[in-house]
């Protein structure tokens, strides 16, 4: 009887803890053989936080007008004693760092920046190489925007890094070739020294720059969003080991899981626990396998949790695609209606720009995700341009000698209808769920509103 | 299996309750009432009958639990469920709407006019505009429905109802339900397309208890009269322009001299056009159903089955097929 008693609750112990290992990103045990150093946990992700802390912070400096030397220190630059610019403390939110190498030391942004060719954007350059040269115009401007061609660099830069740096490493790279049974293998460290294998310090990489608290699933994805805005009440929330201070490495939501947090709090989509979920179970996977190299069966599972990664998060940034396309719809529409008034258009146009290059930095980091969209993405860029349309209906069609030539194009209403069109697009080829400002919502609205004809009734 | 059936049951009967809880339907439980307060006062008045012989006249059980009412009733339950199934297959208004909306966008750009109107209006245009197309190709469907004998032979099913209650617009066969939807889908679902593209977002239904306000405003005026024994007539001038209880009470006359007229619902002017406008009377004194109606057609099994049989007939030259009731007047004349 009290043997019985006994298996019980030690199975429910096993049980509890292994539930309580599965929904946090943490505490995985060190399976590398022979290892002598005195970690005794495997997972490792600080440098990914550390480059989203330099996101952030090169967000926040060109949007104050930064100079070039500012903004590359945190865009190249990979010298000690870079003060983290945002996040920051904040009443009712204190973070625990204040230095980026306080994450992790000699990071930078552009080493990490998609090397593939980018389309959506004149001159035939790489992802890096756009990156590069939007930071150079981005210093030349007053406060990252640019009134001549639209570009709101602040914007640009910071969608886009968020797709040629995060989304491109994770996709295109960690979770691609780098999941090879020959290439860092599971049966081996890392690196000599390292407290964790091959196969599981890839897989935490890509987890880190996705950008979630490591203990998400206890989270509701409106917790996340809150964290990630730096909310008091999101404090209580984030601090998960209850120091009275949020750690920039695993408490606090950046970049895409941000987006997710803010998708799925609308409630059609899942996209943050989604993912979250599926690194869990293959970082779990992988430290299962004790420090062996993966059997063909458990890295084709692993393959598995990759792949809902990948789709989800591509589906995620053309949610954004799909929102951001909402946004510069209505701000299409209020400008034109100022214009026929013949009234003031300066802040709409702002608006219009602003949206225009969140809208675009999304439409680019689909670009970086290393497989070809085809079709799909010829028709996005051909929509989208190489700018927004400006008010003398004109357009960036060109990068000559390293400045932006425009042309005469569609006219604002013509540009409109095309944003109706990208919505679309998102719907049709990536399945889009949330669809933030869907320029058709009224439509459903209408049809709510008039009710079914199930009644059968007649005259 | 029995997940699917519990739940059908559920949404069958949150179908049935809606049918008296909403109102978008004809017989809310609101219009009901009103129109019971507007009969009573009508029958006091026209009738001089005091408070309670009105009630009782109202409520006399060889009317509301007569065969004809009994049938009416027990379509009105088995056809929620067949339309619950038959809802996949129909066509969806957002559907629709989503594909105008998307073409009208492909073909031309939307004029700068509209932004003009301000919101107020833009909806007064919308809901007044879906209120006239409504009405306007009900009247036409259901004159369809009276001359084409393929399409009588449905139809007949609700011209088979020998005593009147609110609930005989309920007494459809499923298959006029289905045309009754689709109508409804492409006439709600072109003009939701053609707004949203003109007004874009500005578009909203003026609506009172959940329905287009003008329907709920004619509803609550009476409506379910027009299934009634009681001939509330307008007088000629407002029926120029409404259709009044009893010229729809004209329009279920066994009467051949009645037959073909008052096709409309709520406006007259449909009837008007197209000639088959009869005004009604606070005196008339008709008989309703079919004349050459079988006795078994109060069965259920005969009302669902036997319009397909008859349809069928249409379309085999070598039998003499239904003839529709267009076709029996003309043929009278």
């Amino acid at each position: 009887m009290n043997k019985t008693l006994l298996s019980i609750v030690v199975g429910a112990s096993i049980a509890l803890s292994a539930q309580t290992h599965a929904a946090v990103y943490a505490d995985f045990p060190v399976t590398v053989k022979n290892y002598t150093g005195d970690k005794i946990h495997s997972e490792s992700f600080a440098g990914q936080m550390a480059r989203h802390n330099l996101h952030n912070s090169v967000k926040k400096l060109v949007s104050k007008g930064a100079s070039l030397e500012q903004t590359s220190a945190y865009f190249n630059g990979k010298a000690a004693g870079r003060a983290i610019i945002n996040p920051v403390s904040k009443d009712g939110f204190p973070v625990l760092q204040t230095q980026v190498d306080e994450l992790s030391a000699g990071k930078n942004l552009s080493g990490k920046a998609y090397k593939g060719l980018i389309t959506g954007m004149p001159g035939g350059l790489t992802g890096a190489e756009l990156l590069e040269l939007m930071m150079v115009k981005a210093a030349q401007t007053e406060s990252g925007f640019d009134p001549l061609t639209g570009y709101d660099y602040t914007q640009l830069i910071s969608k886009f890094t968020m797709g040629a740096v995060f989304y491109n490493q994770a996709v295109d790279s960690y979770l691609d070739e780098k999941l090879a049974a020959d290439t860092k293998p599971n049966n081996k460290a890392y690196k000599d020294g390292a407290a964790y294998t091959g196969k599981e310090h890839v897989w935490d990489e890509a987890f880190g720059y996705f950008g979630a608290p490591a203990h998400t699933l206890e989270l509701t994805a409106e917790d996340v969003y809150l964290i990630a805005k730096q909310k008091p009440e999101g404090f209580a929330k984030a601090d998960y080991n209850g120091d009275g201070k949020v750690s920039l490495v695993t408490e606090m939501a950046y970049a895409h899981a941000y987006y997710a947090a803010a998708f799925d709090k609308g409630g059609k989509t899942q996209y943050l626990h989604t993912i979250v979920q599926a690194f869990v179970d293959g970082r779990n996977l992988i430290s299962s396998a004790n420090g062996e190299a993966l059997t063909d069966a458990q890295r084709s599972e692993l393959m598995g949790y990759a792949k809902v990664i990948k789709v989800q998060w591509q589906r995620l940034i053309a949610e954004a695609v799909f929102k951001y396309a909402g946004s510069v719809y209505g701000d299409l529409e209020k400008l034109e209606t100022i214009i026929e008034a013949n009234g003031d258009a300066v802040k709409a146009y702002r608006s219009y720009a602003k949206h225009w290059g969140e809208l675009k930095g999304f439409a680019l980091a689909l670009e970086a995700g290393g497989v070809n969209l085809g079709e799909t993405g010829v028709k996005m860029n051909r929509l989208l341009g190489y700018s927004p349309v400006l008010l003398g209906n004109t357009q960036v069609v060109a990068l000559v000698n390293g400045e932006f030539v425009q042309s005469s194009s569609v006219s604002l209403s013509e540009y409109r209808v095309h944003m109706i069109k990208v919505q679309k697009l998102m719907i049709d080829a990536f399945g889009v769920e949330a669809r933030s400002k869907d320029v058709t919502a009224n439509l459903a609205e209408l049809v709510d509103a008039l009710g079914d004809a199930l009644a059968a009734e007649n005259d | 299996m029995m997940e699917w059936l519990l739940s059908f049951i559920q949404s069958w009967f949150a179908e049935l309750t809606g049918l008296v809880n909403q109102g978008s339907k004809r017989v809310f439980v609101g219009y009901l009432l009103s129109a019971a307060i507007i009969a009573v006062v009508w029958l006091m008045w026209q009738r001089r009958l005091n408070f309670l012989s009105a009630l009782g006249w109202l409520f006399q059980r060889k009317l509301w639990w007569s065969h004809s009412s009994r049938s009416d009733y027990q379509l009105m339950v088995l056809n929620q469920a067949v339309m619950l199934l038959l809802s996949p297959l129909l066509l969806s208004k957002l559907a629709l709407a989503t594909a105008l909306f998307y073409g009208l966008n492909d073909w031309i750009s939307r004029p700068l006019w509209s932004s003009e109107i301000s919101v107020f209006w833009t909806s007064v245009l919308f809901t007044s505009c879906l209120f006239v197309v409504d009405d306007a190709s009900r009247y036409y469907l259901h004159r369809l429905m009276h001359r084409w004998p393929a399409l009588w032979a449905f139809h007949r099913v609700h011209h088979t109802a020998q005593s009147l209650t609110p609930f005989t617009v309920l007494r459809t066969h499923p298959v006029e339900g289905v045309l009754f939807g689709l109508r409804s889908a492409i006439v709600q679902g072109l003009l939701i397309g053609l707004f949203v593209f003109v007004f874009g977002d500005r578009v909203t239904l003026l609506s009172l208890l959940g329905a287009n306000v003008f329907t709920a405003v004619l509803n609550i005026l009476g409506s379910n009269l027009r299934h009634s024994p009681v001939p509330f007539s307008y007088g000629k001038t407002l029926e120029s322009w409404l259709i009044s209880p009893a010229q729809h009470q004209i329009h279920h006359s066994q009467a051949s001299a009645h037959w073909d007229k008052n096709f409309g619902v709520f406006i007259a002017l449909w009837d008007r056009m197209g000639n088959t406008l009869e005004y009604g009377s606070n005196t008339q004194q008709l008989t309703y159903g079919l004349p050459d109606q079988k006795l078994n057609e109060h069965q259920l099994v005969t009302l669902y089955w036997q319009p397909f049989k008859s349809c069928w007939r249409c379309f085999q030259r070598s039998k003499p097929g239904p003839i529709s009731q267009t076709q029996q007047m003309r043929h009278d004349k």
